[in-house]
């Protein structure tokens, strides 16, 4: 009985990896399963609506017997200048939101982590260079670039993805080489090159999985900054080009109609602010569970 | 400090040149040929020709760059090739539209959103907290445009209090300013209760109240004070989307200002117009980002006494 | 009128967390006499910094809560006083020294207005005589007075935690609960610190709680030592009769993990195991499953405490036996 091993008194202390432990935090957050939810439904629609609807005649035809209706049993959220369906618009449009704002985070976040990484590690002239330029991306208001951007590629979803994973890149740089540069310094990175590994295991190994944290919530976030911001350049005419069936596009076409149609624009806005949301609770989930001690 | 001011403005020169530099090649690459949108139709290819000439069109680039750098120090950016105004006296025109939506929504959301952040830190996980963080929580993830549709709605069409567009008197400020307000003020009520979260429990709280403070003195001599540096950064970086939710607002609300502007030079592809607007804006955003790092200072003394040593 | 400053009895604290009951303090009785110093020794999770809490009500909470138990200063019980009454009795008559110097003091205000503070709010000073005051402090721990317009991060650790004695000193408490008030710092300044409190403590006839793990210290300053375990007093006594007469397995494991610099190459004797997990604490003497005397009927009842003679007592039925001795006496 007092044999007990300390190894073992750990091992009950430690039972469960980090992973298991922020997964099983995560389900116990009602928020974050509600958005997670909601997400995975906007997937299954959006990859649906490819074979629910035609393009041509529901999503981008016009419908002369349908102009303006209101909602209603026929038209669940109504129909707009040209007759479509705000609902089958909705759920198609969905593609644009999503793949644009994931696109643009995932190749930001790829030239966010290698540049924030290499800057934080190394420091000297690379971070200089590094940190100088992305100053300069810091003093432009993101949407600037993104209609300097635009305005060279013209307006296509490639372009505007484009232009948004710019400022990604740039808030994920200075977020990798924040945490790479806490992290440097602590004594067990030094311990690791005192085994021997070599410089770029003891990146891959000991540092970036340590920087995860805060990469991950911030990545949550920005899909839906991202989504927003496509949204904002459609709607100022800079984003996707009539008469693809991109939210903001939506919105800014039911603007001109406000006073006869209302529900042009209450409801693309709904499903950006819906989608939004999801990803919001979702990213707060998960910075609770990564990071217990802000909880309590 | 002043030596710190100085230096940081002089660091300015190089960062404002480049982004001019990126700004001026982009906008070279996007213009089209301006000479046709000045001329009229049927001007004849020696009239369009002399002009181009007049105006450098045919130089190198960068010939074109300097002569537009030596313009700006002049105060010369162009002039517009829509209404032929002075680019810069433009600019400064629609500026106070645009610093009176953008100041009247900050002071607003500040005004609603420190409270508030308090309020639910102080309160944190009952329903008061809860209902805080909902609002917050619909307030970041709503876009402040189509909550500027929803308040025309609901105010201008619905109700008719107050008018859905255009400028005047004050009446027409406020649909705009709530606008960009309401977003602002969701995101540093959520900045607010997390760093006053944070202060809540560092040990020199315990000390405070060890000394016999009371918790009013507590929270708001030994908390709010540390509590406020992660608020100003917080707010210091949000001046980028008080621009551009301002751009959106005023677009939304036909609000004469700088968004509005650059939107419809856009448009017009009047090149003059967006690239000067653009780097004014940087520009004025170099400024309040010195101006926010020197308040930061006088929150803490560390960071000032950095500032004076690195002087 | 009562001869002890402070008498807690039967306290318990627990801490309720998302993931079960931490059982802080189990049942804790001990009082300090007029102008006496008690050693609360314990390892790290023992409990030792919460009870000092307790003494001014400050258990953060949630998810601390005071479960049951008196604690009387002066005859008074904290746990029944007002707010009022508590915001008087903190720093007035109890002042508390906290471990980290680095983090106990705020960063953004001055350690002058620092330690005016306390006197401004108790001795119903102007701003400016409170600050003359707290210049005074600071020259009787050692530091020159102009530096009192200095922020805390001007300052070193050792200077800091003289700081942070300052504050506590300030308006000349009667009881003084110090928390580990020199583990933070380097060896060389905690002897001076340390002289330091012992030297104020004697002048201005106070008594202290002085909450430490190294033994060295409790011998140099303390008139009394309590030992703690899992949140309870397992042996508690005279510095005399704790050092000399030791009675639980657990204190004499604490003695025996120590270097003895008199007799190099004595071999240390470390305590096997870790702390019991004060969310899962086993039925009956916590310590049974580390003890090297423990035996089934140890894991049956938890030791009640027992008097071994003058103001001696140890909470271990190892004793229940007449001919029972720690190894440590066998043959001393």
């Amino acid at each position: 009985m007092n044999q007990t091993s300390s190894v073992e008194i750990l091992k009950k202390y430690r039972g469960r990896s980090m992973a298991q432990e922020t997964f099983r935090r995560l389900i116990k957050n009602r928020g974050a399963i509600i958005g997670a939810c909601f997400l995975l439904f906007l997937i299954v629609v959006a990859v649906l609506s490819e074979f629910v609807f035609d393009y041509d005649t529901q999503i981008i035809g016009m419908n002369p017997l349908a102009l303006y209706a209101a909602p209603g049993p026929e038209h669940i959220f109504g129909c707009d200048n040209m007759g479509r369906d705000i609902m089958a618009r909705i759920c198609y449009g969905a593609r644009y939101s999503l793949s644009i704002g994931i696109g643009s985070v995932a190749i930001g976040l790829c030239f966010g982590i290698i540049l924030g990484s290499l800057a934080g590690f190394y420091g000297g002239v690379i971070d200089n260079l590094v940190m100088r330029a992305n100053d300069i991306l810091y003093a432009i208001p993101n949407i600037m670039i993104a209609v300097v951007v635009v305005s060279i590629l013209g307006t296509s979803p490639s372009s505007l993805l484009f232009s948004l994973c710019i400022s990604a890149a740039s808030s994920f740089t200075r977020i990798t080489r924040a945490a790479v540069m806490q992290i440097r310094g602590r004594e067990f990175i030094e311990s690791a090159y005192a085994m021997g590994l070599p410089t770029w295991k003891v990146i891959l190994r000991h540092i970036i999985p340590n920087c995860l944290s805060p990469i991950i919530v911030q990545m949550t976030l920005a899909v839906g900054t991202n989504i927003i911001s496509a949204s904002s350049l459609s709607f100022l005419g800079v984003g996707i080009p009539v008469p693809l069936p991109e939210w903001g596009a939506m919105l800014s076409d039911g603007r001109a109609y406000i006073r006869s149609a209302p529900w042009m624009c209450i409801f693309p806005g709904l499903a950006i602010m819906l989608t939004v949301l999801a990803l919001n609770l979702m990213g707060d989930g998960l910075r609770d569970a990564l990071d217990p001690k802000l909880k309590k | 400090m002043i030596r710190y001011i100085l230096k940081r403005l002089v660091l300015m020169i190089p960062t404002i040149l480049l982004t001019s530099l990126l700004i001026f090649w982009a906008m070279s690459l996007t213009g089209g040929d301006p000479v046709m949108t000045i001329l009229p139709e049927n001007a004849t290819i020696e009239q369009q020709e002399a002009l181009r000439e007049e105006m450098g069109l045919n130089d190198p680039f960068f010939v074109q760059y300097f002569n537009y750098v030596k313009g700006i120090l002049r105060g010369d950016m162009g002039e517009s090739y829509v209404t032929r105004m002075d680019v810069f006296k433009t600019f400064m025109n629609r500026l106070p539209m645009t610093l009176a939506l953008g100041g009247t929504a900050l002071i607003f959301s500040v005004i609603i959103s420190i409270p508030l952040g308090i309020w639910t830190a102080l309160n944190q996980n009952t329903w008061k907290d809860t209902a805080g963080m909902v609002f917050a929580l619909f307030g970041v993830s709503m876009p402040n445009f189509w909550l500027g549709l929803m308040l025309v709605i609901l105010f201008s069409l619905t109700l008719g209090w107050l008018p859905s567009g255009g400028s005047g008197n004050v009446r027409y400020l406020i649909l705009p300013a709530l606008t960009v307000g309401l977003g602002l003020a969701a995101l540093i009520t959520r900045t607010t209760r997390s760093s006053m979260l944070d202060v809540l429990r560092q040990d020199y709280m315990t000390t405070a109240k060890a000394k016999g403070a009371s918790r009013r003195r507590v929270i708001y001599r030994h908390g709010l004070r540390n509590a406020m540096i992660p608020i100003v950064t917080a707010v210091g970086m949000q001046f980028s989307y008080v621009m551009t939710g301002s751009a959106l607002a005023e677009k939304v609300f036909s609000w004469p200002g700088i968004g509005l502007l650059v939107a419809d030079s856009i448009t017009k592809r009047d090149t003059p117009m967006v690239t000067g607007a653009i780097i004014l804006c940087c520009i004025l955003m170099a400024l309040i980002n010195l101006a926010v790092d020197i308040i930061y200072a006088y929150c803490d003394p560390r960071i000032k006494a950095q500032y004076s040593r690195k002087g | 009128m009562n001869d002890n400053i402070l008498e807690i009895k039967d306290l318990v604290v627990h801490f309720e967390t998302d993931d079960g009951v931490v059982r802080a303090i189990n049942g804790l009785d001990i009082s300090i006499g007029r102008e006496k110093t008690l050693g609360l020794v314990g390892e790290t999770g023992a409990g030792k910094t919460t009870t000092a809490l307790s003494v001014l009500n400050l258990v953060p909470n949630p998810p601390g809560k005071i479960k049951s138990g008196t604690i009387k200063i002066d005859g008074k019980d904290v746990l029944t006083m007002s707010d009022a009454e508590l915001e008087n009795m903190r720093g007035n008559d109890v002042a508390m020294i906290f471990q980290d110097p680095m983090t106990a003091l705020n960063p953004v205000m001055t350690v002058g207005d620092q330690i005016a503070e306390s006197i401004e709010l108790h001795q119903h000073l102007s701003g400016k005589e409170a600050f003359e005051k707290a210049k005074e402090l600071l020259k009787l721990v050692g530091i020159a007075e102009n530096r009192a317009y200095d922020y805390p991060h001007q300052f070193s650790g050792g200077m800091r935690q003289r700081a942070v004695i300052a504050i506590a000193l300030a308006c000349e408490p009667k009881l003084l609960l110090a928390d580990e008030p020199t583990t933070a710092l380097d060896v060389t300044i905690q002897a001076q610190v340390l002289a330091l409190m012992k030297e104020l403590i004697e002048r201005r006839h106070m008594s202290m709680l002085l909450i430490t793990h190294d033994l060295g210290v409790v011998a140099e300053t303390c008139d009394d030592v309590a030992v703690m375990y899992a949140g309870r007093i397992v042996e508690i006594g005279t510095a005399d009769e704790v050092f000399n007469a030791t009675s639980h397995p657990y204190t004499e494991g604490l003695f025996n993990s120590l270097p003895n610099l008199h007799e190099r190459g004595e071999e240390l004797i470390p305590i096997k195991g870790l702390m019991p997990d004060p969310m899962d604490l086993p039925k009956g003497c916590t310590f049974a499953p580390r003890c090297a005397y423990a035996t089934p009927a140890c894991e049956g009842k938890v030791p009640a405490l027992r008097p071994m003679g003058g103001t001696h007592y140890v909470a271990c039925d190892a004793y229940d036996d007449p001919n029972f001795r720690l190894r440590r006496n066998q043959n001393g």
